[in-house]
């Protein structure tokens, strides 16, 4: 099918998923992007964000996605990333409790900039999952 | 004789005891294996491809400058040796060192111990020392070797450093462990490095929100990438070499068990002889 194309998913955990997929966006440092097959090639580096994978029989998958870069070249797609969760894996209690912890971290008025560069991070971590999930 | 006997005896109860902790840790090493092989077989993939991607990347573009693809201004290198814990585990620790000595001479180098074997290895020859904060290779996690990751980049692009190499263990298969290393920083270092069934065709590529933006956000995070893999797989291989390590004392132990058990019994054997010569002649008096 000419408008498909091979997807690559491979985080630290493993290979996530390889298959023909219409499309996959997810989000980069500089914003949202979708690639659709055919796309020239184009390399750039993923940010935090939910990922949503079109397959070629037209089902949606979601995940949430961290960190890593995307490259498409010759029509060949891999997403390298550092960590990759689908919908279905992501443990909304833990995210929920992970949130309200580093919601009364980013509280305290004295925590020192390690802390609170730490404890943001973890909360934009947990949004995604939740968001991703929810 | 009797004195002979109880210090075979002796011997051999000690003996059994070292045996019962080899084999112990021996089985220890095995079980553990299973899961660091398994976490090494699964960071595998991503390493090979960002590397072939981050290759063909350095191959296929000379139209742009990071600070990552540049040559070192400095020709200092840094090698971040990789070894383990603890010891014990037959030739692990010294083969790996003895290879980055080999690798090093001559060179003006810094080293980054990973492991608290290195470390202590480090401190005691008095060697230049980026940081010693990572002593513990076992339980390394991913936020970790991001802070390795960013503190090696961020030396790097100070000019500290001219060149960042990594030196680990490759764990082969169960008996083969092969120490290696392979160069970090700069991007050129490697770019030479090519797979063979693989074409070089220099594409046009188009990189947002630009070449520099999308390198300063990718290096960090490959070479995080990289620490993780070879701190996965230098720990299948430590905990293969101890398995080995260990089996062999195992093995030797019950050599030696054997050889005592034939001393004991002979001594024994001895000892009744003489004390049935010893009543015979009383009886004959």
């Amino acid at each position: 099918m000419a408008n498909t194309f091979q997807l690559r998913v491979v985080s630290l955990d493993g290979v996530q998923f390889t298959g023909a997929v219409q499309s996959v966006s997810c989000r980069a440092i500089d914003g949202d992007l979708a690639i659709l097959a055919q796309h020239r090639n184009y390399i750039t580096a993923v940010g935090m964000g939910t990922a949503v994978i079109v397959t070629e029989d037209g089902t949606e998958k979601r995940a949430a996605c961290i960190g890593g870069m995307l490259s498409m070249i010759d029509n060949q797609c891999s997403l390298i990333v550092t960590t990759w969760e689908w919908d279905s894996e992501i443990d909304v209690d833990r995210a929920e409790r992970a949130k309200e912890r580093a919601e009364d971290a980013l509280r305290d008025l004295n925590i020192s900039e390690k802390d609170y560069k730490l404890a943001s991070a973890r909360l934009r971590r947990a949004l995604v999952r939740l968001n991703t999930a929810g | 004789m009797a004195q002979n006997m109880k210090a075979v005896k002796l011997r051999m109860k000690s003996i059994q005891s070292t045996r019962q902790i080899t084999n112990a840790m021996g089985l220890v090493a095995a079980s553990k294996l299973r899961k660091a092989k398994d976490k090494a077989d699964a960071a595998l993939p991503a390493f090979k491809i960002l590397r072939r991607t981050l290759n063909n990347i350095a191959d296929s573009n000379k139209d742009f400058t990071s600070p990552y693809t540049r040559p070192g201004r400095s020709g200092k290198w840094c090698f971040a040796v990789i070894a383990g814990d603890r010891g014990l585990a037959g030739g692990y620790n010294a083969n790996l060192f003895r290879y980055v000595a080999a690798r090093t001479e001559g060179k003006d180098c810094v080293f980054l111990p990973i492991g608290n074997k290195a470390v202590e290895y480090y401190t005691k020859r008095g060697a230049a020392m980026a940081d010693r904060q990572f002593s513990e290779a076992a339980d390394i996690s991913i936020s970790e070797c991001f802070d390795i990751a960013r503190y090696l980049c961020e030396k790097f692009k100070e000019g500290e450093f001219g060149h960042i190499a990594l030196c680990y263990t490759e764990f082969e298969n169960m008996l083969t462990m092969k120490t290696k290393d392979i160069p970090v920083l700069p991007l050129s270092d490697f770019a030479g490095e090519q797979d063979e069934d693989e074409e070089t065709v220099r594409r046009i590529i188009e990189y947002k929100p630009g070449p520099e933006e999308v390198f300063n956000a990718i290096v960090p995070e490959y070479v995080s990438n990289i620490v993780y893999s070879a701190v996965c797989e230098s720990l299948a291989s430590e905990l293969a070499a101890r398995r080995n390590a260990m089996d062999a004392a195992t093995k030797n132990a019950e050599e030696i068990l054997e050889k005592l058990e034939l001393s004991y019994n002979r001594a024994r054997q001895a000892s009744i002889t003489q004390e049935i010569t010893e009543i015979v002649a009383g009886a004959s008096d």
